[in-house]
């Protein structure tokens, strides 16, 4: 059965002009007209082929949801709270490893449902430019943890998050929408804080992997449809 | 460029034109060389688009250098970006007369 295809004067004007190509103009042609022989149709189906597949190769966009980083950021939320009434230190494993692993599914789920509207796969070079720019930051944050956790430095521990998961974001906005650049410098910023003042760790948290999210999800969802 | 209302914006209906004026709606800047690649483009034919695509006003060019060796860098003006919006409603447009059609048909 066709999908139904909204008309791009459907199209909110907040949106960018690249996701309104995106989402009113299918790669594969307009299902329901394809049967059509008219030469016309034909030529208007492959020219709007032809600017969706630029715009694609072309980048500066990837689907990713802006809903599903609200979600990731209610989650970084709670995990903060959690973390404050528990009072097992900042950077308490039992909670925050859980907390990554339920945004990683969140957020890709959440993308990957965002992809299939726009007809982009999961794994398509958007995205694989997008994980290796991003992963280098966050494997080396991953790392760093252990060795400040066997150091007996964990007060180090939540301004080292906060500055690698800046630093990928920061990279993959280069290859996505320009508002994670501003996310990611944030979220840096907040890492720089967190470091001359460990007091403040767990609001620190609370306000990056929360507040940031939740404030570009919104931003996100309202400027590139979801 | 005085057009008819329903005529269609011949200046980036032609392939290479309406590529550069796409990618550039994509990015808020993008290198000759960035566009060469991404349209699989020879220089000379490249050059020869954009300059039109710059007279008309559709693209704004940035010439500058960057490790002694010279940088062009391409934008997309308002009324570049205005000019593909109308062309993509016209686009639909078409599409959707036939749909009409088909519709009645059946």
């Amino acid at each position: 059965m066709a999908k139904s295809v909204p008309a791009l004067q459907n199209i909110p004007k907040t949106t960018t002009l690249q996701y309104k190509v995106l989402c009113t103009h299918p790669v594969q042609g307009v299902e329901d007209v394809s049967a059509s022989t008219d030469e016309a149709t034909r030529e208007a189906e492959e020219t709007l082929a032809y600017i969706r597949t630029t715009m694609e190769t072309a980048g500066g966009f990837t689907p990713i949801s802006g809903w599903g980083l609200v979600l990731v950021g209610l989650l970084g939320l709670a995990a903060a709270i959690a973390t404050s009434i528990r009072s097992e230190g900042p950077a308490d494993p039992t909670i925050w490893i859980p907390t990554a692993v339920l945004a990683i599914v969140i957020s890709t789920t959440a993308t990957a449902k965002k992809g299939n509207k726009l007809n982009i796969p999961l794994w398509s070079g958007s995205f694989r430019k997008l994980a290796w720019v991003m992963t280098p930051a966050l494997v080396a944050g991953g790392m760093l943890t252990f060795a400040l956790d066997a150091a007996g430095s964990n007060l180090l521990i939540p301004g080292t998050w906060l500055a690698l998961y800046g630093a990928a974001v920061t990279a993959g906005g280069t290859q996505s929408a320009r508002d994670f650049r501003w996310m990611g410098l944030c979220f840096l910023a907040l890492g720089a804080i967190a470091f001359v003042r460990p007091e403040f760790n767990i609001w620190l948290l609370g306000i990056g992997f929360g507040g940031l999210h939740i404030a570009f999800g919104f931003r996100v969802a309202g400027k590139y449809g979801g | 460029m005085d057009k008819k209302p329903d005529e269609l914006d011949r200046l980036i209906h032609e392939r290479i034109r309406l590529g550069i004026v796409s990618a550039l709606a994509a990015n808020d800047t993008l290198t000759f060389a960035d566009l060469k690649e991404i349209l699989q483009a020879t220089d000379g034919n490249l050059s020869v688009h954009a300059r039109k695509l710059e007279e008309a006003g559709y693209i704004t060019v940035t010439k500058g250098y960057e490790a002694k060796k010279p940088r062009t860098e391409y934008s997309l003006s308002p009324t570049g970006k205005a000019a593909l919006e109308s062309y993509l409603v016209k686009m639909e447009s078409i599409l959707d007369s036939t749909r009409k059609a088909l519709g009645k048909k059946k």
